[in-house]
């Protein structure tokens, strides 16, 4: 009887303000036909998509899907401090997921210096074209998240956040999940399946 | 004593899933880095690479996004979205050859 009464009451809606689902639900549409059009365009000429497939970096590929999955990782251990009310350590948390973050700014950019020095261009051919837009668009996604962290990362700091009350770091950290999703599908689709 | 100990040095479920996350995408990379995508077993392994990208896609939803244990629709919004992709990619790849 007692447990009955103390149990937790089912929850029915996810972590953060429902306002960011939406948003986020309508930035997956949007990359899942990004994906579907990659691979239905690349029926089109198989052989021409893993010929240059095949000049992408999968060692870069690999360091940038770590330092999502590892900047993710961090975020829920964020969240986790914030909820023993641990601010300090909190603020840690976020602020190694910001530079797991700028790790995959770097590593990006660093590809994208080098695909442009060897010309490759949207118009380059349509394994490019794909290739570019969809990892760009997922770049600016990955900026939008740095920005968003920092302000969550800033507000903790000013005591914004404790353990009865931290709404806006959930806000801030499913995003941030939700451009790392991405990316782990991102990742084998464009570099590694053939 | 012992209670405690077990307690104090428990790894963190986040930890487990993240590690898990590590040793799939180190499997991938593996997969593609050494040329195992190639000839007659191509579209079987992208289709297992693809499988492992599903099941880190749920991982993340469940564990990182904390929809694990809610009740009703939201609990399968992110597995919904795994799949929709996830068969439109695999319809096109098995057509392609």
């Amino acid at each position: 009887m007692s447990a009955t009464l103390t149990a937790a009451p089912p929850v029915r809606y996810p972590p953060g303000d429902l306002a960011i689902w939406i948003f986020i639900l309508a930035e997956l549409a949007v990359f899942a036909i990004f994906f579907a059009s990659y691979a239905f365009a690349r029926m089109g000429d198989v052989a021409m998509f893993n010929e240059y497939q095949a000049t992408l970096d999968k060692g870069a590929a690999l360091i940038n899907t770590l330092a999502l999955i590892t900047s993710s990782y961090f975020v829920v251990r964020a969240l986790a401090a914030i909820r023993e009310d641990h601010r300090k350590t909190s603020v840690r948390w976020l602020l190694a997921a910001l530079a797991m973050g700028g790790l995959f700014l770097f590593v990006k950019s660093a590809e994208y210096v080098h695909h442009f020095g060897e010309g490759v261009r949207l118009s380059s051919n349509t394994f490019y074209m794909f290739y570019l837009s969809l990892t760009f668009f997922h770049f600016l996604h990955v900026v939008l998240g740095m920005v968003i962290l920092a302000a969550v990362a800033l507000k903790t700091h000013q005591g914004a956040y404790s353990a009865g009350e931290h709404t806006g770091m959930e806000t801030g950290g499913v995003y941030w999940h939700m451009v790392d999703l991405v990316w782990l599908i991102l990742f084998p689709l464009v570099y590694v399946m053939r | 004593m012992n209670a405690v100990m077990t307690t104090q040095t428990a790894m963190r479920p986040c930890t487990r899933v993240y590690l898990l996350l590590v040793v799939l995408t180190l499997v991938t990379f593996a997969l593609g880095h050494f040329d195992l995508l190639s000839g007659s077993r191509a579209l079987v392994l992208s289709l297992l690479v693809l499988g492992f990208a599903l099941i880190k896609g749920q991982l993340i939803g469940d564990f990182f996004m904390g929809l694990k244990g809610l009740r009703g629709p939201w609990r399968f919004v992110i597995l919904l979205w795994l799949l929709i992709p996830g068969t439109l990619i695999t319809i096109a790849f098995t057509l392609a050859g």
